[in-house]
């Protein structure tokens, strides 16, 4: 909201306050002070100057050469302007003035052939008005070398001011200078009022009707008669302008002006456009369609509080007027609305018809219900005068129930009990009478408050408690040095979450953090997604359903930057539907966090003597049973392998423990990585969080003794048949060997020629030791031995020769 | 006899010794003088023929003899040991070494997690929550009123009438009320969703980081100082503060917390908006209604929070312009941090 300091003035005196001071309390109290505007600081430069002598210009016959004199300084100026003349009092700019109109910087010049050392300026050259005929001829009384600024009282200071949604009160220039005159303890005036009536009984005149006195609990009203329509003073035109509004006429340039001033919403209605002359204030009971004076047809939903005549609906209440009873050029009486609607009525209305504007906005914040009359009076006071109307005798206001003050105690121990500070008593009663609330009674505990519906944000104890400490000032309530902590138990949730990612940090991944809005593709690839009502775009409509294809849209975009080896994980939440379609409670979706790890490209790039190392599949295996490891996971899980291709991957594995199945993982199928635009082998593995930290071995971690005692090293290399797979060997081999192998390992796979065709070599290195002794080369020659016959038999298997 | 022979053997080895150029070389020498049948040995088993009264002093002189090669032999090995540590190599140290990747997590999950550690120093506890929320925890018990504007400053996505992105962690609050009684005194982490146009300034989802502490004569005062300390463990010890007045539904007083713009010291420029200022959070005491509805009594406990924006956060601090490179997850940027 832009308020006008100048305007301010005329509520509170802040002559004496230095404008920084200012700037800084208001924010400090709640209005912060977004940004600030010095009227002033695009004139510098340029003041009031004599012209005492004007010759002909030598050289140029409409040029003329004048010396300018600023009090204590002589200039010799060429001027072009056609009425420029000796003994003026003019605008001149010096150099290194910026001239407004154009923003160009005043420098030395030399015109035809004569030296100039400043410009003689019109209106338009510093955007005073259009009027570009000659130059601006001033006030023969005024001081030259003054300011221009301040000789033509453009020294105002606008700020932008950012007001939170429960300061409605806020909401104009009276309001603002309320809080100043809270802040600093000054007078806060209001400009007196005269109305001077006509004999004309405005009974006589129009006619209102409340039907839904819910939505509107009042409507005040005052005729003005024989106005005529045109074009407003300066001074208001200015008012407006300087707070970015555009003036249209003075009858509505007074109804803006009335609501910026009082923060009441006006609207104007050309009387003799009012069928019946008579105003219904009632809710439409079907729908409907509206035309505003903007001219757009408006569909109305049931029940919206309409302004009516005898006949139809003539402006949506609290939101806009109608076109068909807007004030025109031939207007001549004016009839004033000036009402208190309900703000959650205001609200739905402008909501359904996403129509936001100046009342509404103050409507639907709650605006003073006791200040319509008041408001009323000001605009029929300014468009009598502006306009040369009559006002007629009377008023009509409607106001079935009267609002009342709230009524609030307030525990003087309470204030201390919160704060952690005593506010002086004497502050807490200025403060609280400058903000218009008033002590009805006070013992030395307990002050009875009552305070009036302007202030709908202040309802309770701990309301008033804010408004003490913010005008007192948060930075004179002490900054507590000493702060005591309790024994209570203390929690860590995301613990877990943060050992797997160091885990994943120290395996060499880099974390990715994804946006879980995506495309439809994107998350339908995974699961059955849940829509957003009401997406930005098509491309963060839905909630991701798997980390996966963030994940690929990550590496996709990395290879087009030419970073083709990634390591990446994620931890995050993804959203699955569960059968039902519509989401009416948690059970209808599943929150999970997930973990993934995602390799693509070369674990090692080629070095001076090293070849490069591509990740494959067995490289995804072999980093996630690292993990696994890591949370003693080795021989909890089990394995399953997929060999053919699924949905997004063209071969698989998953570990689970029992029948869950706590991550899964692969090589990406090919057409799900040309879905993402990516032409090279991408594996990952994602796991679910929580299964998998419920898979986690309970209890404490022991430390295990270091082995006393020498192990024993012995490999053997059998022909298998083709057929036969990697664990199903190791599987034998550790079922039927005694309690002393204490690992198998394969050092070694090939297949050739010599072996035959349908036959491969595997080799094993086994480890063998007893942690209670030191085995004897017979105890490892029996079991190694038997191992050998066990596995040729078994596997028809033949042993390689040493 | 022998005495001729210790001399003659002394001389020779002194005249091998003066020739020799390699290690290998040497190891010769070493068998010829030294080894268990080289010349030394031989001369000392000579000494068993020699007459009794004349041993000590040839045993003396043998002594002498294998002192005087042994320490020249060792002379003569250090050098060449020296010597072909600098001609004899063959290869190029100076090639590059076999780097390997170090991962490193997101710039955003390390702000949280120094965050964090500063909370956890003041012995406060860390909770979770799910995004996907419902009305009632985000707004609803929150003391958001149903159709008050205050709803208007959280753009928020919904999935459905009653369901809807969370837009800020404050319902963790409310799940942390619930589930367990005061002294609270938590820091909740977490993703929030807002529906804003994404720009260079803003983007559909960010993270924060929530405070909330419950308990007897907890005050405004303390919460400043609290406050306060996490704020110069975390910008610097010699920053300036404020809080000025604003509003949150849930809080009551609510403040926000600015720190003098490390940018420019406080003399404005464009990151401060030419104020001199950077807000950091915003903070209040929980209002009573939040607390009744979550079961705590306003008039024994009360209580603070606090909230702040992780990406805003950490963009000041790294001096990052645009909002939009934490998610595009570049690898060229990742390996920065
Ligand atoms: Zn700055």
């Amino acid at each position: 909201m832009k308020i006008s300091l100048n305007w301010l003035k005329q509520y509170v005196n802040i002559e004496n306050i230095p404008l920084d001071d200012l700037l800084n309390k208001l924010t400090l109290s709640g209005l912060e002070v977004e940004d600030v505007y010095d009227e002033s600081s695009k004139l510098k430069n340029i003041v009031v100057g004599f012209v005492k002598e004007k010759k002909k210009h030598p050289n140029a016959d409409k040029l003329s050469v004048c010396i300018v004199s600023t009090g204590n300084e002589e200039f010799q100026v060429v001027c072009g302007a056609p009425n420029v003349e000796a003994g003026q009092k003019v605008i001149f700019a010096k150099i290194g003035a910026v001239i407004p109109n154009g923003n160009y910087t005043i420098s030395k010049a030399k015109l035809r052939g004569v030296e100039s050392f400043g410009m003689l300026c019109s209106e338009s050259e510093l955007e005073l008005s259009d009027d570009h005929s000659g130059l601006k001829i001033l006030d023969p009384s005024l001081q030259e070398g003054t300011p221009v600024s301040d000789a033509l009282g453009l020294n105002d200071v606008l700020l932008e001011i950012g007001i939170t949604p429960n300061r409605p009160d806020a909401l104009s220039h009276y309001g603002v200078a309320r809080d100043i005159s809270a802040i600093y303890d000054l007078e806060l005036k209001f400009p007196e009022i005269r109305i001077s009536e006509s004999d004309q009984v405005i009974s006589k005149l129009a006619e209102i009707e409340i039907e839904d006195t819910v939505n509107c609990p009042r409507y005040s009203s005052r005729v003005v008669t024989g106005v005529k329509i045109k074009e407003s003073p300066v001074w208001l035109k200015e008012s407006l302008r300087k707070i970015g509004l555009r003036p249209i006429s003075n009858v509505v340039d007074v109804t803006n002006f009335v609501m910026h001033e009082l923060g009441q919403p006006l609207h104007a209605f050309d009387l003799d456009m009012l069928a019946g002359r008579k105003i219904i204030v009632k809710s439409t009971s079907v729908e409907s369609t509206f035309k505003t004076l903007d001219s757009k047809d408006r569909k109305l939903a049931p029940g919206t509080l309409m302004i009516c005549d005898s006949q139809k609906p003539v402006a949506i209440a609290g939101v806009m007027g109608g076109e068909n009873s807007e004030v025109s050029q031939n207007t001549t009486n004016i009839l004033i609305e000036s009402a208190y609607f309900n703000p959650s009525g205001i609200r739905k209305t402008s909501k359904y018809l996403s129509l936001g504007t100046d009342a509404s906005y103050r409507f639907e914040r709650g605006t003073d219900p006791r200040g319509t009359l008041l408001a009323a009076n000001r605009a029929a006071q300014l468009i009598a005068q502006l306009g040369d109307g009559q006002i007629a005798k009377g008023v009509i206001d409607i106001y079935p129930a009267i609002i009342k003050d709230k009524l609030i105690t307030l525990r003087i121990s309470r204030i201390e009990k919160i704060l952690g500070y005593n506010v002086p008593k004497e502050s807490i009663h200025q403060i609280l009478q400058r903000l218009g609330i008033k002590i009805q009674n006070q013992s030395s505990s307990e002050l009875q408050l009552s305070v009036p519906p302007f202030r709908p944000d202040l309802e309770r104890e701990i309301d008033i408690i804010e408004e003490i400490a913010r005008i007192y000032g948060y930075d004179n309530i002490p900054t507590v040095e000493k702060i005591y902590s309790t024994l209570a138990k203390k929690y860590d949730e995301s613990a877990f979450l943060d050992n797997l990612k160091n885990t994943a940090v120290s395996l060499g991944f880099y974390e990715m953090i994804n946006n879980p809005l995506q495309s439809a593709p994107s998350a339908s690839l995974t699961g059955n997604e849940i829509a957003l009502l009401n997406p930005q775009s098509q491309d963060m409509a839905f909630l991701r359903t798997s980390l996966i294809s963030g994940a690929l849209e990550v590496v996709s975009r990395n290879i087009k930057h030419g970073e083709k080896n990634l390591m990446l994980f994620e931890i995050g939440n993804v959203f699955n539907k569960n059968n039902s379609d519509s989401i009416s409670s948690f059970n209808d979706f599943n929150e999970k966090t997930k973990f993934i790890l995602i390799i693509t490209g070369n674990e090692r790039e080629k070095e001076w003597n090293f070849p490069q190392t591509p990740f494959d599949f067995y490289s995804l295996k072999g980093l996630v049973n690292s993990f696994n490891s890591k949370f003693l996971l080795d021989n909890v899980l089990n394995d399953s392998y997929y060999f053919t291709q699924n949905r997004i991957f063209d071969y698989s594995f998953d570990k689970k423990i029992g029948n869950d199945v706590i991550g899964i993982g692969g090589k990406i199928s090919q057409q799900v990585l040309k879905q993402f635009d990516i032409n090279q082998d991408v594996y990952c593995f994602e796991y679910d969080v929580s299964l998998l930290q419920t898979a986690l071995p309970s209890g404490k971690r022991h430390y295990t003794d270091l082995l006393k005692f020498p192990k024993v090293l012995r490999d053997f290399a059998f022909i298998f048949d083709k057929s036969v797979t990697y664990s199903q060997v190791i599987e034998h081999i550790n079922n039927s060997s005694s309690g002393l192998l204490k690992s198998v390992k394969i050092f070694d796979l090939f297949e050739s020629d010599s072996l035959g065709p349908d036959k491969k070599s595997m080799a094993f290195a086994l480890e063998f030791y007893d942690i209670d002794k030191t085995l004897t080369e017979e105890e490892i020659d029996k079991e190694f031995n038997k191992l050998i016959v066990s596995v040729s038999d078994n596997f028809n298997a033949k042993l390689r020769g040493n | 006899m022998i005495l001729e022979q210790i001399t003659f053997v002394s001389g020779e080895f002194d005249n091998d010794i003066s020739s020799v150029n390699s290690l290998k070389e040497l190891e010769d020498l070493r068998i010829k003088y030294l080894s268990r049948n080289g010349i030394v040995s031989t001369l000392f088993e000579k000494l068993k023929e020699v007459p009794k009264e004349d041993k000590p002093a040839i045993g003396n002189k043998l002594n002498a003899l294998r002192t005087s090669i042994t320490d020249n032999f060792n002379i003569v090995k250090a050098k060449l040991e020296q010597k072909g540590s600098t001609t004899k190599l063959s290869i190029d140290l100076s090639l590059p070494g076999y780097q390997r990747q170090i991962g490193s997590k997101h710039i955003l999950t390390q702000t949280v997690d120094e965050i964090k550690s500063i909370f956890k120093g003041m012995g406060f506890s860390t909770f979770e929550g799910p995004e996907l929320e419902s009305d009632y925890y985000n707004f609803e018990a929150l003391n958001f009123a149903p159709d008050h504007p205050a709803r208007d400053m959280q753009d928020t996505y919904f999935v459905s009438k009653d369901f809807l992105l969370r837009t800020h962690t404050s319902p963790v609050q409310v799940r942390v009320m619930k589930k367990y009684k005061p002294p609270i005194r938590a820091i909740m982490p977490g993703r929030v969703y807002r529906s804003e146009a994404v720009s260079a300034r803003s983007y559909c989802m960010f993270h924060q980081v929530e405070g909330l502490v419950i308990d007897t004569d907890i005050t405004f005062a303390e919460l400043k100082g609290t406050l306060v300390f996490f704020a110069k463990q975390f910008y610097g010890n010699d920053l300036k503060y404020r809080f000025r007045a604003s509003f949150f539904p849930f809080t009551e007083p609510s403040a926000e917390m600015d720190i003098t713009c490390y940018i420019c010291g406080g003399k404005g420029c464009k990151i401060c908006k030419h104020t001199g200022w950077l807000e950091i959070l915003g903070c209040g005491m929980v209002d009573p209604n939040v607390l009744i509805n979550c079961g705590i009594d306003p008039d024994l406990y009360s209580g603070y929070a606090f909230g702040m924006g992780i990406e805003r956060t950490a963009m000041l601090k790294y001096n990052i312009q645009d909002i939009r490179i934490f998610f595009e997850n570049d690898f060229r940027f990742l390996k920065q941090f």
